[in-house]
């Protein structure tokens, strides 16, 4: 494995921290459990899946993680890059609201 | 709205994350009022650390385009960006059940990309590579087991 040992060695691309996506992911899937079984005033919504009574909150597989962040950094990178080209035609060089707005129902529709 | 990323935001998310967590999830005799806040408190900051990074990765992307992000802008896609992510995890969890798995794989979150087949072929080839760089027993474990195994004994 080659290691530069000059500080040259930029990462090609910014992106999320698959932690952080994983804790995203389970307050989701905490909350849906909550939500989902109705009373749940003697049950703990624990978050060690450890009874079979109902469906435990979900995992997630560690290139699962990897692949949502990837997914999460691409979807910025279009929200970026299509408002870029819109705000190029008009010879800007700041990213304004009315870019995004504009790039915004396709992005959505994409997503 | 000022939306100023704070540095000094960072540590102290850290530090009330830990003691919101804690309250959340040790013994908590009020109600589910209670351990709602908690929730709420908690998706707070880990929407505030998802801007910062999303803050990070806008403003690369925008110095490769030669441009800068006002900060509204990026506020408004850190937050839709939040939402997709939150999209994207109920999608996943809904076809790992589907699948009858309690555990999302990289196929469940691929899934959820249906809509756009370019998105969905970006993220193939991106799990391809992923599990290219698996080391081998974990691809032995995966694929075909059995077979290899015997392979390897004979």
């Amino acid at each position: 494995m080659d290691e530069d040992g000059t500080t040259g060695n930029s990462p090609a691309a910014e992106t999320f921290d698959p932690d952080l996506i994983h804790a995203i992911f389970k307050l989701v899937w905490r909350r849906r459990v909550g939500k989902g079984g109705g009373g749940n005033e003697d049950i703990d919504v624990e978050p060690a899946p450890e009874t079979s009574r109902r469906n435990r909150s979900t995992t997630a597989n560690a290139n699962a993680l990897k692949v949502s962040c990837e997914l999460l950094r691409i979807f910025v990178t279009e929200a970026i890059q299509r408002s870029a080209f819109i705000a190029e035609a008009e010879d800007g060089s700041v990213f304004e609201p009315t870019h995004l707005e504009r790039v915004l129902p396709q992005l959505l529709l994409d997503f | 709205m000022a939306m100023d990323p704070d540095p000094d935001l960072d540590l102290d998310m850290d530090m009330d994350m830990e003691t919101l967590a804690d309250a959340a999830l040790a013994g908590d005799s009020g109600g589910e009022a209670e351990r709602y806040e908690a929730a709420e408190a908690e998706a707070d900051i880990l929407r505030d650390r998802f801007r910062l990074a999303v803050i990070s990765i806008a403003t690369a992307e925008g110095s490769k385009a030669g441009m800068t992000v006002a900060d509204p802008v990026v506020a408004c896609i850190a937050d839709l960006a939040f939402k997709s992510a939150e999209q994207l995890a109920k999608d996943a969890e809904l076809f790992a059940q589907h699948a009858g798995r309690k555990s999302v794989r990289m196929d469940d979150v691929i899934l959820t990309a249906h809509r756009n087949e370019h998105l969905m072929g970006l993220s193939r080839t991106f799990s391809q590579e992923l599990k290219g760089k698996e080391p081998a027993s974990e691809r032995k474990r995966k694929k075909s087991s059995k077979k290899y195994e015997r392979v390897i004994e004979v």
